[in-house]
């Protein structure tokens, strides 16, 4: 009953939240009397030597983390350190820089000669990759702040279906084709642009992202971290390196003895139980239709561009400069009267429409391509899932999924092979 | 061993109680502090904008009736009022957040603490995974893979179905290329303000009586004194009084008039003119697509070539003795307005960029001079354009993209009227009926003594500005003297008495020099090896603006009609 009042409490808090981040500001006033504003001063940027410390600070924690995970085995230390993340890399460095925008960096620096990735920059987003594949997903067990602060916010999990989540999970990876597609052609960096939780970082952001968030937190009380599982872009490129990570978490520190406590121990579903052997009936249809989803993959590759090359008009309107070019194409055929504060701008500028009409042109011709690009890999994607669903496992023991499971060391506790150790080690302590 | 368990039982019981209350201490501050926010944000968002719709009303008042020093108060009361309650609100939005988020934490933090004491044991039941439920799992999986692809595509496609832009006309330019220009007469002496014509095949001699050279010739509804510009078969001029304020547009081929565009009057002051200026004397300018038009009230409009009012505004009007003359230019798709006036010691003098499409001002400068009726010119050169202005004392350069000052010379007087012409690397510009002065255009800062070529004193005008091929330099008085200067040097060439009286620029076409007298008489002179007269074709008609040059033809704007000097199409 308690448990539900808070989490009530938490919900009729949500959308005063919003309200008091989501103040604006207001323009200056009409000076009459000859007052002239003063101009503004930017901001000396911080000293360089801090980011580094970052990139220190990353390390330290990805390795403390590491040792929490892999050898300690303490939810207790993990939460210790979880908090630790969230409070530096969060509020204290304004969730800024993280390896999640980071993708977007190096995609730009691929694709784009004139921009060069900064080296911590580059340091935030590989750090977290070879931690993952030498100890799997530590990185989100402990040291990202957007996975801490919805951590937090596990209060009642419920258990989703694992089809459900399979498939929800297909917009992770369309965030991250979309997030590299528009980094890539220099429209946008849609990941940074909507991260819904550094506004409550930065104790300001705009009012929708704000809600956005907050549906979030709303959420990830009853399923447990639902931007990481569903939406985050990054965490989709560290389950390919979990999955061949040299070392993982174990659910049990030795041998499984099939007790079952640790079934709905993890909150976000990383739990798989051991599988049973197939039918021989089962086996000749499941062969069938393997074959033809492996025909499929094919033919969705070729659908799934097609598809998104059918919108890469819409996606090019991402780009400032592409609605700039619609906007002032409104203005010269006459289709609007007036001017916008952009249009105006570029009009100041004394910049040549035509070339304006030619970048935009380009940029929608890269977009043409790009979509062919991401509708092919959203394709592969569901047609792998599908390959996945349809491929045969044996799983003898009760073990974490090696792309799903965060590392988090809730299930820790649920085995008593675990508290046989740490009853071992207290002993062995006790006895010295 | 009981007696333990009991303690622990107990020491968790009052943890548990602990963080409960905590947790709903945190929670109410944390109710308390959103509503408060809640309200703050509602008053930021609702009702401080009501209060500024009101304001913006009473501004809207105090516009129709200035007198009203009480309503002004009120509206300077309330925009304090408005801005401290914004300031205040978004202060308190502020310092709310922050108390929030103290609340949260620790109401989440009691949250997750009597969630883990109250955590418990699992009780596995029954038998799970059998391969009938893993298979129907793998079944489901697939159909909602399926379905999230049907999903995802189908807002792909709902996406692909809204409308795009065809930037059809990607040719279309913010401003019209250099040949364009060249190939054009679209300001006040054409081409660089130089009044020289590019084209050679223009008419010498006409017969307005016998008919001979004139293509047409049509009424202009309200008098004006500027001249003619021309842009491919469109040809534009000005016209004002007291009541109007319009802008022509003639079909260079038959003189028919093919629009008329009204500039609204703006602002109540009343503007007087001298009869010899007039409501209508700069000329406008056009950048191919659209014209622009000034006028001695200060009001400034824009048409399209379909004679569509794009814009139209009021700078305030000039403080000119004989009322505003400074005909516009163009620097790329800026607009500039020398909008000099008062006495220099006034510093209500302004050059003003404004953007040709929207009519925002992009920038605008301040000028120490007196009031003038000069007009801008604008030169390239190697360091980058320049706008050139004359007024008194100074002639002035800016740089043309941003309108900073690049250099001054202190070498012109009172009352100028005369503009500054260009040609290899000199300025000419004219202190009138005292020097005639050439300045190198490299310069920065004061380069009034630094940078000075030469300087002439014999013929000078007044009026009439001066016209270099860029091997000699002419000056026109209004009493008719031509004087002929060595460009390079400012040596006297020559000089001749032309016995007629003259306000009208002269114009080159090729080596012959084109001059158009008060009386309307056109004089052709050959100046190659000093001065021969050529032809002298009379107009019949006063005449006080610069001629035009297009391809075959000049376009000669009299007291009351407008002309155009060539031969029919087809002969």
């Amino acid at each position: 009953m308690i448990r539900k009042s808070l989490i009530l409490s938490i919900l009729l808090l949500a959308v005063p939240y919003a309200a008091a981040f989501g103040a604006e500001r207001f323009p200056p006033p009409e000076f009459e009397s000859g007052y002239e504003l003063p101009s503004p001063t930017t901001p000396s940027p911080r000293v360089d030597v801090f980011e580094y410390i970052d990139a220190v600070v990353l390390f330290a924690a990805l390795s403390v983390g590491t040792y929490l995970v892999l050898k300690k085995r303490s939810r207790r230390w993990i939460f210790a350190l979880m908090v630790f993340s969230l409070v530096y890399f969060g509020f204290y460095r304004k969730g800024c820089v993280c390896p999640i925008g980071a993708i977007q960096n190096a995609a730009m620096t691929v694709f784009d000669k004139s921009y060069a990735m900064p080296v911590v920059v580059l340091a935030f987003l590989i750090l977290p990759f070879v931690f993952t594949l030498f100890f799997g997903r530590v990185f989100c067990a402990a040291v990202c702040p957007l996975g801490a602060i919805q951590d937090l916010f596990v209060l009642k999990p419920i258990a989703i279906p694992r089809w459900l989540d399979s498939s929800l999970r297909l917009f992770a990876y369309l965030y991250l084709g979309l997030g590299i597609l528009f980094a890539a052609t220099g429209s946008a960096f849609v990941i940074c642009r909507y991260d819904p939780f550094v506004g409550f970082f930065r104790v300001t952001g705009s009012f929708n992202m704000i809600v956005a968030g907050i549906c979030l937190l709303v959420i990830g009380i009853f399923i447990g971290r639902p931007y990481c599982r569903f939406l985050c872009p990054y965490s989709v490129i560290l389950r390919q390196f979990s999955r061949i990570s040299r070392w993982r978490v174990t659910i049990t520190p030795d041998d499984c003895i099939q007790c079952r406590l640790c079934e709905d121990a993890c909150p976000f579903g990383a739990i798989r139980s051991p599988a049973a052997k197939w039918r021989g009936e089962d086996y000749s249809v499941g062969k069938k239709r393997l074959a033809l989803l492996l025909v499929l993959l094919g033919v969705l590759v070729v659908f799934g561009g097609w598809v998104a090359s059918r919108a890469s008009g819409w996606m090019a309107r991402v780009d400032w400069r592409v609605r700039l070019a619609d906007r002032v194409y409104l203005e010269e055929t006459g289709k609007v009267s007036d001017t916008t504060d952009a249009s105006a701008a570029f009009r100041a500028t004394g910049e040549e429409i035509k070339e304006l009409y030619a970048e935009a042109s380009d940029i929608e011709a890269k977009m043409a391509t790009g979509s062919w690009i991401l509708g092919g890999f959203m394709g592969l994607v569901a047609g792998l899932k599908l390959v996945g669903h349809s491929v045969r496992r044996t799983r003898t023991d009760y073990e974490a999924d090696r792309a799903s499971c965060f590392a988090c060391g809730r299930c820790f506790t649920y085995c008593p092979r675990e508290h046989a150790r740490l009853d071992k080690l207290k002993n062995k302590e006790e006895g010295k | 061993m009981k007696q333990s368990d009991s303690d622990n039982f107990e020491t968790k019981g009052q943890w548990e109680r602990t963080a409960v209350y905590s947790a709903w201490v945190a929670g109410v501050f944390s109710v308390v502090v959103a509503a408060l926010l809640f309200v703050n944000y509602l008053q930021l968002k609702v009702l401080i904008p009501l209060r500024e719709e009101r304001l913006e009303a009473m501004k809207l008042k105090v516009a129709d009736s200035s007198a009203d020093a009480q309503l002004v108060g009120q509206i300077r009361q309330l925009d304090l009022d408005i801005r401290r309650d914004r300031i205040r609100g978004q202060g308190f939005s502020h310092r709310g957040s922050y108390l929030l988020l103290g609340g949260f934490i620790v109401l989440i933090a009691g949250a997750k603490l009597v969630s883990y004491l109250r955590k418990q044991l699992p009780h596995p039941e029954g038998q799970r995974e059998g391969r009938a439920e893993q298979m129907q799992e793998a079944n489901a999986g697939r159909w909602a893979i399926t379905a999230g692809l049907i999903v995802v595509g189908a807002g792909a496609l709902i996406f692909a179905l809204m409308p795009t832009t065809d930037y059809g006309g990607s040719e279309v330019s913010s401003y019209p290329s250099a040949e364009d220009i060249a190939a054009n007469w679209a300001r006040f002496r054409g081409p660089g303000g130089l009044g020289i014509s590019a084209y050679t095949n223009v008419p010498e001699k006409f017969d307005v009586e016998g008919g001979e050279g004139i293509v047409w010739k049509t009424a202009i509804p309200l008098a004006g004194f500027n001249s003619p510009i021309v842009w491919g078969e469109r040809v534009f001029i000005s016209g004002g009084d007291e009541k109007a304020l319009q802008v022509y547009c003639y079909d260079a081929a038959n003189g028919k008039l093919l629009w008329t565009g009204d500039v609204p009057r703006q602002g109540e002051e009343k503007v007087n003119p001298m009869e010899d200026t007039g409501f209508a004397a700069p000329t406008m300018v056009t950048d191919g697509r659209r014209v622009y038009a000034i006028f001695a009230t200060g009001d400034i409009g824009c048409f399209d070539f379909t004679g569509k009012r794009l814009w139209a505004m009021n700078l305030g009007v000039p403080d000119n003795a004989y009322g505003h003359a400074s005909s516009l230019a163009m620097y790329r798709n800026l607009v500039l307005v020398q909008l000099d006036q008062g006495q220099a010691e006034d510093e209500k003098s302004r050059l003003i960029a404004l953007e040709g499409f929207s009519g925002g001002t992009v920038w605008e400068v301040k000028r120490r001079v007196s009031g003038s009726w000069t007009s801008p010119i604008v030169i390239e050169t190697e360091k980058g354009p320049q706008i050139i202005t004359c007024a008194d004392p100074c002639m002035i350069a800016y740089k043309a993209t941003n309108g900073a000052e690049l250099w001054r010379a202190d070498c012109l007087g009172p009352d100028v009227a005369p503009s500054a012409v260009y040609g290899n690397g000199l300025v000419y510009a004219i202190h009138p009926y005292t020097k005639l002065v050439a300045y190198r255009a490299d310069g920065t800062g004061d380069v009034t003594e630094t940078h000075i070529a030469w300087t002439a004193d014999e013929g000078i005008s007044d009026i009439c500005s001066p016209l270099t091929n860029g091997k000699v330099v002419l000056v026109l008085t209004t009493d008719g003297l031509l004087t002929c200067y060595d460009a390079k040097d400012g040596k006297k060439l020559w000089d001749k008495e032309l016995e007629e009286e003259f306000f009208a620029s002269p114009s080159f076409v090729g080596e012959k020099v084109y001059l158009l007298s008060g009386k309307g008489v056109l004089i052709v002179a050959d100046i190659s090896g000093g001065y021969k007269d050529v032809a002298r074709s009379e107009l019949g008609e006063k005449c006080f603006a610069s001629p035009g040059f297009a391809d075959g033809r000049i376009y000669i704007r009299g007291e009351k009609n407008l002309y155009r000097i060539g031969n029919r199409a087809g002969e």
